[in-house]
Parts: C-alpha cells; sequence; structure tokens
C-alpha cells in the first residue's frame, strides 16, 4: 500500500480490520484449512498444467500449452473418447434417473401402508460405497458363463450365443458403467422428489377426486406440472455428476479397451498416477473444471433457476 | 386421507402400487442379494457355474475369516478414528465458518464465498498431487516425512476438503433462521459467541444432524485419499483399502470380499434406518454436486 493513504481511507480500513477482527473467529480457522489444502493446490494445478513437473526431483520446467497439445493432438484420441463418453453418460442416465426416481417416488408417496419400507429400501444403493458397487457389479458382468448377465442372456433367455466379454469391450463396457450409474442414483432423486412431492397442497387431489380424476390423470396434470423445479434440480446435478464419474471405470473397465470406456476423470487418474504425467494429468483436470463450470453456468441460465443458491436451504 | 369409502378401484389401485414396488424393490436388490448369497459360499478362488442368486447354504466362515485376520481390527478402529474424528472437527469448523458467513458482516465476505462456491465444482481429487506435496513439506520435528503416512496428514485434508461444502449448506441453514432470535440476543448485551452457541447451535440440530450423516457415509467410504496418504502405512490401513486388498489383482475370494462388503455396510445401513426420519433433505441436495 502507498504511504500517502488519504483520511478516509484510513477509517475504511480500520474499520474493515474491526470487523475482520469480529469475523476472524468464525471464519479464520475453516479459511485457513481451505487456503493451505484446497485453494493453493489449485492454483498449484494450474501452474502444473503449465509445466513439467517432475515429482521426485521436485522441479517444475515451464512448458507453456504443450500439455494441452498433447492432449489434444494424442493419435488414440484418447481426449475426445473420454470427453463422448462424460456426455453420453450424462445423455443415457440422467433421464432414466429422472423418469425412474419420479415414478417410484409418486409410487411411495401414494402407497397406504410401507411407505417407510420401501423409501428406505430403495435408497440403499445410495449409501452403499462406490468401491463395495463397482466389486459386486465386476462379479456380475464376468466375463465368463460365471457372470449373472452372461448366464442370464446365454443360458436363461438364450438371447445371445455367446458370453459376452462386458468390460473388455467398447460398448458393453459403457453399457455396464451407465447401468452402475442408474442403479446407484434412482434412489437419490427419489428421495428428492418425495420431499417435493408431499409439499404439494392435498386441497389439489381432492379437487381432481371430485371431478373424477384417475391416479394417471392426476399425475398428468397436478404431479407433473408442481415437480418442473425439482426436475430441473435433479436434471442439473445429474449432468454436473456426470463430469464426476470416475470409480466405477476405475474399477469395471480401467478405461480400456485402448480409452474406449475411459472418463475425463479416470483419464486424469490414469495419466498421474500410472504413468506420472502430472502435468497432463492436471491438464485435463483444468479442461474437466472449466466444462463443469460452463455448463453449470449454461444450464441455471437456461433453465432459469440459481440451482447454487437455492439447493442446499432445508426441504 | 378419507378412511371411509374404501373403493374397489381404491384396493386395485394399492395392490398396483404394490407389485410395482416390489418389482422395482426386487431388481434394485439383486446386486445385495448377490453379495448375501455368495458371502455363505466357498469359493477357493474359482466362481461357481450357475451363479447364484439365492443362497444354498447358510455358512458363516467367511466372515469368520475376515475377522479373525490380523488386519481386521486395524482397518476397523483407523476408518472408526478417522470417520469420527474428521467429521467432528469438519463439522464444528463448518458451523463457525458458515455462521461467520452468514450473519457477520465483513469486507472480502461474498467474494470469499463464491470461491468456496468454485472450488465445489471443481473435480476435488486432482488437488491430491499438491496436497501430497503440502504435508511433505510440513517440517515437523520427529516426522522426517513431513505429514504424508499419518493420521493427522490424513484429517487435514479430509477436514479441509469438507470445509467448503459444509459451509455451504450451513450458511444457507443459518441465513433462514429469523433475524429477531439474534436481534433480541445482541440487545441483551450478548456477542456473536453467544448468539452462536446459545440460539443457532440448538436451532440447527436437524441440519448439523443430517450433514454429519452424511459426512459420516462418505469419510467411512472414502478410499482415494487415503490410498495416496497412509497407503504404504500397514498401521494406517482403512476399510476400503482391506477391501481393495482382498480383492487380488488375479485371484479374488469373493466371499471374503462380499462377507466384508457386508459387514463394511451395515453400520451405514443402520445409521440411515435409525435416523432417516430426522433428516432434512436439503442435505441430500447439496451433498450431490460433488461425490
Amino acid at each position: 500500500m502507498n504511504a500517502s493513504l488519504s483520511d478516509s481511507f484510513r477509517k475504511t480500513i480500520k474499520k474493515d480490520f474491526h470487523q475482520w477482527l469480529v469475523a476472524a473467529p468464525f471464519v479464520l480457522p475453516g479459511l485457513v484449512l481451505v487456503a493451505v489444502f484446497v485453494i493453493y493446490p489449485m492454483i498449484f494445478t494450474i501452474r502444473i498444467a503449465l509445466s513439467e513437473y517432475q515429482i521426485v526431483r521436485g522441479t517444475i520446467t515451464f512448458l507453456g500449452l504443450d500439455n494441452f497439445v498433447k492432449i489434444f493432438s494424442d493419435s488414440n484420441g484418447r481426449f475426445w473418447y473420454a470427453l463422448r463418453n462424460n456426455l453420453l453418460y450424462g445423455v443415457v442416465t440422467t433421464p432414466l434417473i429422472v423418469i425412474m426416481g419420479m415414478v417410484l417416488a409418486y409410487l411411495v408417496n401414494n402407497i397406504r401402508r410401507g411407505s417407510t419400507f420401501f423409501k428406505v429400501a430403495l435408497y440403499l444403493p445410495v449409501i452403499t460405497s462406490w468401491v463395495i458397487v463397482s466389486l459386486v457389479f465386476t462379479y456380475m458382468f464376468n466375463n465368463s458363463d460365471r457372470g449373472l448377465f452372461n448366464y442370464l442372456l446365454v443360458n436363461v433367455l438364450h438371447i445371445s450365443k455367446d458370453y459376452i466379454p462386458w468390460l473388455l469391450r467398447e460398448w458393453p463396457g459403457n453399457f455396464a458403467i451407465w447401468l452402475m450409474g442408474v442403479w446407484k442414483n434412482v434412489g437419490w432423486a427419489m428421495i428428492i422428489y418425495l420431499a417435493a412431492l408431499q409439499g404439494i397442497s392435498p386441497s389439489l387431489y381432492e379437487a381432481a377426486s371430485l371431478d373424477g380424476a384417475g391416479i394417471y390423470a392426476k399425475f398428468r396434470h397436478i404431479v407433473l406440472p408442481s415437480l418442473r423445479p425439482t426436475t430441473f434440480f435433479v436434471l442439473v446435478n445429474m449432468v454436473i455428476g456426470s463430469f464426476n464419474v470416475f470409480i466405477q471405470v476405475m474399477l469395471l473397465t480401467g478405461g480400456g479397451p485402448n480409452g474406449r470406456t475411459s472418463v475425463l476423470q479416470y483419464m486424469l487418474y490414469d495419466e498421474a498416477f500410472n504413468k506420472f504425467e502430472f502435468g497432463v494429468a492436471s491438464a485435463i483436470g483444468m479442461l474437466s473444471a472449466i466444462f463443469i463450470v460452463a455448463l453449470t453456468v449454461i444450464l441455471n441460465k437456461t433453465l432459469k433457476l440459481d440451482t447454487v443458491e437455492d439447493g442446499g436451504a432445508g426441504a | 386421507m378419507k378412511k371411509a369409502g374404501i373403493k374397489a378401484s381404491e384396493i386395485a389401485g394399492q395392490a398396483m402400487i404394490w407389485m410395482l414396488l416390489l418389482a422395482a424393490l426386487f431388481v434394485s436388490s439383486i446386486p445385495f442379494i448377490f453379495m448375501i448369497t455368495n458371502s455363505f459360499e466357498e469359493f477357493s478362488y474359482v466362481l461357481p457355474n450357475p451363479p447364484r442368486i439365492f443362497p444354498t447354504r447358510l455358512d458363516f466362515s467367511a466372515y469368520e475369516y475376515i475377522i479373525s485376520r490380523s488386519d481386521f481390527p486395524t482397518a476397523v478402529k483407523n476408518s472408526v478414528i478417522n470417520t469420527f474424528g474428521t467429521v467432528g472437527f469438519a463439522v464444528f469448523i463448518s458451523m463457525l465458518s458458515a455462521y461467520g458467513f452468514a450473519r457477520i458482516k465483513f469486507k472480502g465476505r461474498e467474494v470469499l464465498f463464491r470461491i468456496y462456491l468454485l472450488t465445489l465444482m471443481v473435480p476435488g481429487f486432482l488437488n491430491i498431487i499438491p496436497q501430497f506435496v503440502v504435508l511433505k513439506s510440513l517440517a515437523i520435528p520427529g516426522f522426517p516425512d513431513g505429514l504424508v503416512g499419518t493420521r493427522p496428514g490424513l484429517m487435514l485434508i479430509y477436514i479441509a476438503t469438507g470445509v467448503c461444502g459444509h459451509t455451504f449448506f450451513l450458511r444457507n441453514f443459518f441465513r433462514n433462521l429469523p433475524d429477531a432470535l439474534s436481534e433480541s440476543a445482541l440487545i441483551d448485551g450478548g456477542g456473536h459467541g453467544v448468539i452462536f452457541f446459545r440460539i443457532m447451535l440448538p436451532l440447527s440440530t436437524p441440519a448439523i444432524g443430517t450433514m454429519s450423516i452424511f459426512a459420516i457415509q462418505g469419510m467411512w467410504e472414502e478410499y482415494f485419499t487415503a490410498k495416496v496418504i497412509v497407503g504404504a502405512q500397514e498401521s494406517m490401513l482403512t476399510i476400503p483399502l482391506l477391501l481393495q486388498r482382498l480383492n487380488g489383482q488375479h485371484a479374488t475370494r469373493w466371499e471374503w470380499v462380499f462377507a466384508c462388503s457386508l459387514m463394511a455396510l451395515l453400520p451405514i445401513v443402520i445409521l440411515f434406518v435409525v435416523f432417516h426420519k430426522k433428516l432434512v433433505v436439503g442435505g441430500l441436495t447439496s451433498g450431490s454436486v460433488k461425490e
């Protein structure tokens, strides 16, 4: 700061300082931790993305945009496949999660007995750890006749003649990843929709009943319109979530064959922890962060809601 | 709901709902049924053919084996300490932060809060490399590797990465509490400390409880950070790391993996079954942006 501070400026500083003193005991402990272990690492990541980083020797050599060029010009097009798979994951799983979550919530909301049981039971996949779920799915999608899916398709239903090497092929592998995503997230959407359904005034239903509306008509004309904001919320979360897909790819397919089932986060992990290409990994991280932020902004603008502000408010 | 006049169509409707929900429940339960069934088997590294969905026998030797493993008590102990230690500290620090952001005016508050929000959108585990470097560079006497490979190191990262999300969720909650409450305390000469401990804390138990439960669930299953920070320390083994160890590279005793998975899952299921009525759904929505 300059030595020539005007008096009023000095006063403002003093007032700011006082406010800071009042806020410090509350904000500072968290801020120190966040600054050291979250914000500083993020800035460091940007630096690594523009450099070649040798973690053992601790040297950072500035490269400019070389890492990005490397990513975009890779002869296998790994980045583009990963990006495609992130987008496909969102496009395929989101509608299924929205529709199934909504329907299940509507059913649970209208059942006379046992709603609690169904609510908790259908929520179980959400609280089951990704590692555990991935292990079970690896087993169920086993490549031989010992996997559940192959056994059903070939031995029971006779749909396919040969056993499908699920986790070794591009589309079967992606299918397994999608299926797991849907299975894991439907319960979450259901709970969100249930909360919204319980907010619909009962008088609306009663009026509809008097008009002779059946269960379908009520769903079509009362429930669906009231759930619009919730649907947008679920949609935004699922689309953003599709850029955070990682563990199922790591444990199910390992991105194979040749990166065809990979996603950005897995590619990042692979570059950093298998190939020790931290610069490339950080550049991928930056790119996916840009995608996520851009998607959030676009979705919020087009759907005209501020999820970030309202999402966390208690229901 | 009207009790009187349950019509035939009503009964048919209920029957329909039951059928649909039972079908959905069956489909969504297949992986769990599969785990339970196969945890009673003995495979000796070979999968059964045909695959079994329903149990053929009730045998707990896989469970006995897991419990008798010498690394099992270590893993349980570490997972319990890490989970509760982290959630306790993270929630308390976040409550303080959230109160500061919601109720105290200071310069740069909005900018700082925006930064917190931004960190929530960035894939978190990208930070693991710099976090590792930071931990390593913390020169503390008696720790040649800094805090890498230690519980304090792991927990510092856990707590710090939890703070932004928790603060965001609780700030909204604190903001929605009526101003009149804290104003009356201010008039009575109470400072922010009094308001925080006497008014905000008691009023926000549902929100704090909800958040803690989701945080416990997340910490309990945390694999990646633990792998990188304490993976080389046998004494720091956690349950997810143990699970991954059981899932051998080429030969896996699936009954062990499933028995251990189910035991790892049980406390979380109990937690949600016991507390599900008290959960504030907003807690679900705030946690979902980031894995």
